[in-house]
């Protein structure tokens, strides 16, 4: 349903995999193409498993204290809450963007449907304020009785997600998270064995408040887990100091989340031994999957690598290619690098950078 | 669910619903207990003492949305604190139930004779709102009621024709559709909760699901119907008497998609009229359970009532009715069906 | 470099110290949300004074063990002070070396400008609220309130300095030494939620000697203060699946301008919370233990949510029977909260009353068929 997207300057296995997860259909709770684009990408890798959330899971047995590896595999989406007399839909939004981000977006459904995102316009360009989530309509092109066929109350559908190279930039509407995924899959393959007994989980339904991540966590109960999301940064009154291109962040703290200590240290030891660059990120709004995993069961040691991203102000997010191979890179590390012992209660860790 | 419905129970006090409950089910179940925030949780074998099928969870909230009085004032008047969603608007010249002693009380406001016209058109912050219960002083006032006493309106249930009236059908309908459920012998093992505490955050349903553990969940609910003059067709779902109202998602919830095709195939098959529930609003405990433990498939069936959080709520009789019978034949086929 | 505060309060912890030394000693540690590493040995080593067994968890909370004398298996209850600040993190070094943060807890704005950090960076470091005079100042700009990601910090340091000291990420926390005020109350920030904590030390102290039948846990738990839920708290819960879990925590003291159910007074004793967040039986106990001790109390009516760790608790695991005691607390949240140490031994002796006097068979949850 997606035009075959520009060919990469720098065809590699990364960009392949960005390639077959980007497009693929996969809003929140209905992850069912993505889902099946990484089964196939992670053939051979392991037992792969579905739960009932609808998380994929990927468990790569091995010796070791029992790491999970978390990457979200929804994208935004949205649901048709009623029809319209004159054949339009209106709509909700199913996760984190704006109204007005998505307006003149192309939003695809399972089968195929094609409709597009307009917005009952102000009659006055004065009174055009931030547009609501309410005033969204879809543009179906249908009839009343065709639309509501086609467009049920409840369809979910999802951007059309072309994959775009711009420079050094991607481009796409579902970069956040399918990078991250890809960045995973591609970590995965760089380092098929691994210090720990490793538990992947692509969690669904992330977009609606980190929900399959919760869960996912639970179920597998890990003693450290590591959580691959993107970061977006540059917007509005951004309080961090992340630049795209300078390398994947390490996150120190964002709502619901600061860094855990000794996931922090590994971290930077992995950063170091894989001579990776990397930036902190420090915002006050803004979350990822990190908080739920950190939050689930009897709490778990998280830490947050986060690729940094920026939003157009559109429905497309962009990020950095090198900063995607570096985070590849570090991800790859980061599973062979095996963790420091336990701290002794009575001993302070020792400062490092500062962070703490 | 004339007796459900007349009980009092606010979030956080639902003893006075929970009794009726025990009354009404104590002889039809297995198991029957309190859990530490109040919840009643009863385990049902299945008809017949069959034992396969997956093991369902049904759900359905006791409290209602009220008020706790915080304080006495010196002239005897009681202040008050919402519990749950109230719409301020509808508060103003109501009457309240006090404590489980019944203790009546009206939201008394200045007479339009003695305000200005701009204060005429403002709505009382339920800050300023206070109860007077004939009290000329604090002594008086705690004598007949405590600090911590739970205020609910004071409506009486009523029925004509299809339509039955009363407060809180948000959720004694849903705690009246599973009474109904567990007498009559559901099909597969179901363990039934009612739970306290959805109206503040949908928390007693979260513990109640780890213990419980289930296979899968189906939270019974009374929900909002969109009925409204100059509403278009789309906002009128769903309609009071429409059937059972299907939820596909709300805030809280992206409902099991295969829970959801067995409930419309069910209907289908039964000849029940269902509709669905508009999506993006609202939460329910169903969204609490299906995040417990490792995740739990949902659903929820609910019925349309109008005036849901308000004094007095309609619904149509037929409607829990069918949704007994919708989900009695959902869980038959799920025994038959579900991995 | 400044003699930064807490270097001159942090002495070793003391049997036989005063609950105003707690306070003292207490409110002038530092820690924020997932920075406590400077804090965790001082809590452990002033439980350790008194409980049979002290342990961090993975999460950083500390717990101290009082082993009941009753049969095993005993049942358990938890109870819960926060461990952690408001403080802020190091964000953004603007050019010219000012320092932008990050607030990890519910500052309010208006108690900023003007007031002394310490950067906890490798040497600590002082800074203030950069403010504009009012010379400079637009008309008007004096009656709006800067939001927090307006404030900056200043150092006096050149930028080159700062950036090579002060590394994104760095604890930042208010600079207020404790101050005593007249019938030894105590201003100091931090009393959210130290006062809370000297009470779990006062209460393992008591219970030292009078052993009840249950066993109790004692925790200081991390991360009340940022976040949608009460990390420690939940995952302390989850861990250790407590019949009772207590939460001690601040309660607004009374102050001008203020209603009377809305505030508790200062001095006059700690509030016993109801409330949908607390079990019914659990209140009642500690209301008959007050009235049994005759100590002055208030009863808190908090109708749906507590705003302590007890919302966590209650939810956790399969359901736990809470309660919440109240430290009447002036000006919360900003670097001058006062508390009664009067008030604190008052809530630790009522809670010692409550767990020794625990039935071994009592339990949150009630089996009718």
């Amino acid at each position: 349903m997606t035009p075959k997207a520009r060919r990469a300057p720098r065809a590699n296995a990364l960009d392949a995999l960005l390639h077959s997860l980007v497009p693929a259909y996969g809003p929140p709770g209905r992850e069912t193409g993505v889902r099946a684009a990484l089964r196939g990408a992670l053939r051979g890798m392991g037992p792969v498993s579905e739960d009932a959330l609808g998380n994929l899971h990927l468990h790569r047995e091995g010796r070791g204290p029992r790491l999970l590896l978390v990457a979200a595999m929804d994208a935004p989406g949205v649901i048709v809450t009623r029809l319209e007399s004159n054949g339009t839909a209106r709509i909700d939004l199913l996760g984190g963007r704006s109204a007005a981000e998505l307006i003149g977006a192309v939003v695809v459904f399972p089968e195929g449907q094609r409709a597009l995102v307009a917005f009952d316009r102000p009659s006055n360009n004065k009174d055009a304020g931030a547009p609501e989530v309410g005033s969204l309509y879809l543009v179906t092109g249908l009839d009343k009785n065709t639309a509501a066929k086609r467009f049920p109350v409840g369809s979910v559908g999802m951007a059309e997600s072309r994959l775009d190279r711009l420079g050094d930039q991607w481009r796409s509407p579902s970069l956040d998270n399918r990078a991250g995924a890809a960045a995973v899959v591609a970590a995965l393959k760089k380092s098929p064995r691994s210090a720990y007994d490793l538990h992947v989980v692509f969690a669904a339904q992330s977009e609606l408040g980190s929900r399959g991540a919760l869960t996912g966590a639970f179920g597998v109960d890990p003693e450290l887990a590591i959580v691959v999301e993107l970061a977006h940064v540059g917007d509005g009154k951004d309080q961090s100091s992340v630049t795209l291109g300078e390398g994947p962040c390490v996150g120190l703290k964002e709502h619901g989340y600061v860094a855990h200590p000794r996931g922090l240290d590994l971290a930077r030891k992995a950063a170091k031994a894989a001579r990776v660059p990397i930036q902190y990120l420090v915002r006050d709004e803004g979350s990822t999957d990190a908080g739920a995993v950190r939050r689930s069961g009897v709490g778990v040691p998280t830490v947050l690598i986060a690729i940094p991203a920026r939003k157009t102000g559109g429905p497309d997010s962009l990020v950095h290619a090198r900063d995607l191979e570096r985070t590849v890179d570090l991800v790859a590390r980061l599973l062979v690098t095996p963790p420091a012992p336990e701290p002794a209660p009575r001993k302070r860790a020792p400062r490092r950078g500062g962070a703490r | 669910m004339e007796a459900f419905s007349n009980a009092d129970g606010p979030s956080g006090w639902e003893a006075p619903v929970r009794a009726k409950v025990v009354e009404a089910v104590r002889d039809a179940v297995d198991s029957l207990e309190v859990d530490a925030m109040g919840s009643l949780v009863a385990r049902v074998g299945a008809a017949g003492g069959r034992r396969r099928g997956p093991h369902v969870m049904l759900c359905a909230h006791m409290d209602e949305v009220g008020f706790m009085v915080t304080a006495v004032e010196k002239d005897g008047r009681l202040r008050i604190r919402r519990v749950g969603g109230i719409d301020p608007r509808i508060l103003m010249g109501q009457v309240f139930r006090i404590g489980t002693k019944g203790i009546r009380g009206v939201a008394g406001v200045l007479p339009a004779h003695l305000l200005s016209n701009n204060d005429m058109n403002k709505v009382v912050p339920i800050e300023e709102l206070f109860l007077d219960i004939g009290a000329a002083s604090r002594n008086e006032a705690l004598q007949a009621v405590s600090l911590g006493d739970l205020v609910a309106f004071d409506t009486t249930y009523e029925a004509w024709g299809q339509v039955r009236k009363g407060k809180a059908f948000d959720d004694r309908v849903g705690c009246a559709v599973l009474a109904s459920l567990v007498q009559k012998r559901p099909p597969v093992p179901v363990t039934a909760v009612w739970a306290v505490q959805e109206e503040v955050g949908l928390r007693g349903a979260a513990a109640a699901a780890r213990r419980v553990s289930p296979d899968l969940a189906i939270v019974l609910e009374g929900t909002a119907s969109g009925e409204a003059p100059g509403a278009s067709d789309g906002e009128q779902q769903p309609r009071m008497g429409g059937g059972p109202t299907i939820t596909i998602q709300d805030r809280s919830l992206m409902a099991d998609a295969r829970l959801v095709d067995l409930l419309t195939k069910t209907a289908k098959a039964r000849k029940i009229p269902t509709q669905w529930k508009r999506p993006g609003v609202g939460g329910t405990d169903a969204g609490r359970i299906a995040l417990s433990g490792a995740g739990v498939p949902a659903a929820v069936v609910s019925v349309a009532c109008r005036y849901i959080h308000a004094p007095a709520a309609y619904l149509d009789i037929r409607d829990p009715r069918r949704v007994v019978e919708l989900v009695w034949h959902t869980l038959e086929a799920l025994g038959k069906e579900w991995a | 470099m400044p003699r930064s505060n807490h270097k001159s309060a942090r002495r070793s912890a003391q049997v036989e110290w005063s609950t105003e030394e707690w306070l003292r000693h207490l409110t002038a540690l530092p820690g924020v949300a997932g920075h406590e590493d400077a804090l965790v040995p001082e809590i452990e080593a002033a439980f350790r004074l008194f409980a049979d067994k002290v342990e961090r968890d993975k999460m950083g909370n500390v717990l101290g063990w009082i082993h009941g004398n009753g049969p095993s298996p005993r049942p358990r209850a938890l109870l819960a002070a926060h461990l952690d600040r408001i403080g802020f993190l190091v964000s953004r070094i603007e050019s010219g070396g000012f320092i932008r943060v990050v607030p990890v807890g519910g500052f309010d704005p208006r108690t900023l400008p003007g007031k002394e950090v310490v950067i906890h960076s490798k040497q600590p470091m002082v800074a203030l609220f950069g403010t504009k005079p009012p010379h400079l100042q637009k008309k008007g700009e004096a009656e709006k309130v800067t939001p927090i990601e307006d404030l900056y910090l200043d150092t006096g340091y050149p930028e080159a300095v700062v950036k090579r000291r002060v590394p994104i990420g760095t604890l930042v926390m208010l600079r207020q030494p404790p101050v005593g005020l007249l019938k030894s109350r105590l201003a100091a920030p931090g009393m959210d939620n130290r006062s809370g904590v000297a009470v779990l030390v006062r209460t393992l102290q008591a219970l030292r000697d009078r052993r009840p039948s249950w066993d109790v846990i004692a925790v200081g738990t991390v991360e009340e203060e940022d976040g949608q839920i009460c990390l420690g708290a939940r995952t302390s819960a989850e861990w250790l699946r407590p019949e009772i879990g207590i939460a001690i925590d601040v309660s607004h003291g009374d102050m001008p301008g203020t209603r009377e159910g809305d505030t508790v007074p200062l001095g006059g004793g700690p509030s016993i919370c109801m409330g949908a967040n607390i079990h019914p039986g659990v209140f009642a106990g500690l209301r008959s233990s007050a009235r049994a001790l005759g100590f002055p109390f208030s009863v808190e009516v908090t109708p749906a949510s507590s705003g302590t760790d007890a919302m966590d608790i209650q939810i956790a695991s399969v359901g736990v029977a809470t309660g919440v005691l109240g430290i009447p607390c002036r000006y919360m949240h900003t670097g001058v909260e006062v508390v009664a140490p009067s008030d604190v031994d008052h809530c630790a002796a009522l809670l010692a009353h409550y767990l020794v006097g625990l039935e071994p068979e009592w339990r949150g949850t009630e089996v009718l068929k």
